[in-house]
């Protein structure tokens, strides 16, 4: 039987960043996934992550994949691939499935790192041929290129409900909707606003009904509910679309975890069923680990981070990292992950409903509802002034991990957190440190949130990730917030940059008075 | 057109070479490697296989592996994931009924 240092579970965000830590030890590191590609989720996630950049902020995740797989390489991990791990027994011995064999090891440590599954919602017709989980949209779009439909409705929106929604727009789909039983949008406000400007509605307090079609779907039939979780009858409403798309949550998957006997609790601050960890992630079991989203969803940024903290452990468990060492190492990672988990969205504010900003802002419930700020309700926020010459307008309004915007600036105009550095503070724009329009912050945005505005001029800058680029000259109309046309619109320019990352900044001229309307450009047909 | 040209993010998708294969005795065409529901979903094949009591209609549901619906008859092998079974030239992929093939 081969033997090794540590084994690790799943060669996702969690998985490779622990493998790493403890390679680099020295450890003798194994890394088996089911997967035919490594890196779990990473390679469909295209957008740019929050976070500040020790989390990797503004890479976007099929970067940031690469970057683990490289350390991982260049660390000396072994990855074993196709290869399904389907029991992990006392002493820390597994046996995985490859192929038609079992393949059976051990070592001396094991960290599970197996990552999460989707939830999953019945209504009658769910299992016709065009209702799938928001991952196979993903996984169809972004790895395949193969759009999963060509109308699609989605049904949830948290952050993986909206991003896919914006990835499915990204793609050339259209969606005809976001839908959510709560009465409020789960995910980050700039998530839903970038889907919302390009006209998507959404229905919060709404449900679906049932899926139609015979042989396949052919469209979508949803209802309000009452406060009671029940369909007010006669507010059906009807969507022809192809497509329906699951976004209702993640579980973790912690099935190895119970195996191994580790005492397991149910924790909806976690979301499900997961083992019980220290600080270290360490479970009852000495010497097996848990990190990632198996002890409790989170981002993959956080994931990362509790990878590090467990490779760290376990080398420190083998004897390869003493007391002193461990702890400095971890006293950096975990600072790097109560930065991230400050705020409305942290896991502990889960459940909770919040009504102000930390700051005192009064948060925006036209944000939470519809998914995008009501131009009344702008300007009470830090990141727009009431200037009128050219200057980046923020439109963040919630209190999200997120800082790339303070790093951005060369003239350091933008601040988040201020001297305390916390990360989830509003964005505070200063203009008496001479803006130069240089528009580094609109591209470093992860939430396209940033516009540069000059009422005088009558022009808006606006980040773009579409095809086809609009051009120079092009016409068109521009949309306000909520995706309907506010005016007439001209393309003055259109800058791309290897620093902009893919996120092409548009500018348009538009009538003066629409410039603090006009957030998004649609090219005449 | 399902297959996506250009992608504003991705750019142009790696693909293998272009090859042909058989879907219930009809010849498709789709690119080496990519899963073969890939190649059937860009051919607009959506149901996969039909369930043995209530010969419902199954099709993608998740695309990775898990959920099994769209398991097919595959060189005569049946409960083949296709989302998670890469196409090669000259297959021959069934439509599924209940556990097997069409009897």
């Amino acid at each position: 039987m081969k033997r090794y240092d540590l084994i690790v579970v799943g060669a996702g965000p969690a998985g490779l960043s622990a493998a790493i830590e403890a390679a680099r030890l020295g450890l003798r590191v194994v890394v088996y996934d089911e997967n035919a590609r490594p890196g779990g989720q990473l390679f469909k996630q295209i957008h740019k992550f929050f976070g500040s950049r020790e989390h990797k902020a503004k890479i976007r995740g099929i970067k940031i994949g690469e970057e683990l797989l490289q350390e991982a390489t260049d660390a000396g991990v072994e990855i074993m691939l196709n290869a399904a791990v389907t029991g992990l027994f006392a002493e820390k011995e597994i046996t995985a499935r490859v192929n038609e064999r079992i393949l059976h090891r051990k070592a001396d440590a094991i960290i599970l790192a197996t990552g999460a599954s989707e939830n999953m919602v019945n209504f009658p017709n769910w299992t016709l041929p065009g209702v799938i989980g928001a991952g196979a949209a993903q996984t169809m779009m972004n790895l395949h290129g193969v759009k999963p439909g060509e109308r699609i409705l989605m049904l949830g929106s948290g952050n993986v409900g909206l991003v896919v929604s914006y990835q499915l727009l990204q793609a050339g789909c259209a969606v005809a909707a976001v839908v959510d039983a709560l009465p409020r949008i789960g995910g980050y406000g700039v998530h839903a606003a970038k889907v919302a400007r390009c006209g998507v509605p959404f229905y919060t307090a709404h449900t679906i009904v049932r899926a139609e079609g015979g042989d396949r779907v052919t469209g979508a039939v949803i209802g309000e509910l009452d406060k009671d979780w029940r369909i007010i009858s006669g507010t059906e409403k009807h969507f022809a679309v192809d497509t329906i798309c699951l976004a209702v949550g993640l579980s973790p998957m912690s099935q190895l975890c119970a195996l191994a006997g580790c005492a397991m609790e149910d924790d909806p601050a976690k979301a499900g069923y997961v083992p019980v960890v220290d600080k270290y992630g360490e479970t009852s079991v000495a010497g097996i680990f848990a990190a990632g989203d198996v002890s409790g969803i989170e981002e993959a940024s956080s994931a990362m981070i509790e990878g590090r903290i467990a490779g760290l452990a376990a080398a420190h468990r083998l004897g390869f990292l003493d007391k002193g060492d461990l702890d400095a190492r971890i006293a950096v990672q975990e600072k790097a992950l109560a930065g991230l988990r400050q705020g409305m969205f942290a896991p502990g504010s889960r459940g909770k409903t919040f009504t102000r900003t930390d700051e005192g802002y009064p948060l925006s419930q036209n944000l939470l509802r519809k998914g995008y700020l009501d131009a009344a309700e702008i300007s009470a926020y830090p990141g727009i002034t009431p200037d009128k010459g050219l200057r980046p307008v923020i439109e963040c309004a919630q209190n999200i991990p997120c800082n790339p915007c303070q790093d951005a600036c060369p003239k350091h105009c933008i601040t988040v957190g201020g001297t305390d550095g916390n990360i989830t503070a509003l964005p505070v724009f200063d203009a008496q440190k001479g803006c130069t329009g240089c528009g580094l912050c609109v591209a470093s945005c992860s939430g396209q949130a940033i516009f540069l505005v000059d009422e005088d001029a009558g022009e808006v800058t606006l980040p773009y990730e579409f095809l086809p680029l609009p051009q120079k000259g092009d016409r068109g109309r521009a949309l306000g917030r909520d995706g309907q046309e506010v005016c007439a619109a001209e393309i003055t320019a259109v800058k791309t940059a290897g620093v902009f990352d893919k996120t092409n900044l548009l500018t348009m001229r538009v009538p003066p008075q629409y410039a603090m309307a006009a957030r998004f450009f649609q090219r005449e047909s | 057109m399902t297959r996506i040209k250009e992608h504003p993010i991705l750019g142009v998708y790696p693909k293998g070479e272009l090859v042909e294969f058989t879907f219930d005795g009809q010849t498709l065409r789709g690119f080496a490697g990519e899963p073969v529901a890939m190649a059937l979903r860009s051919a607009g094949v959506l149901i996969h296989r039909y369930t043995s009591k209530l010969r419902r209609p199954r099709g993608i549901f998740c695309a990775i592996g898990r959920c099994t619906d769209c398991v097919m008859v595959v060189d005569g092998r049946p409960n083949i994931r296709t989302c998670v079974t890469p196409l090669a030239a000259g297959m021959n992929v069934r439509t599924q009924y209940g556990v097997g093939e069409e009897k």
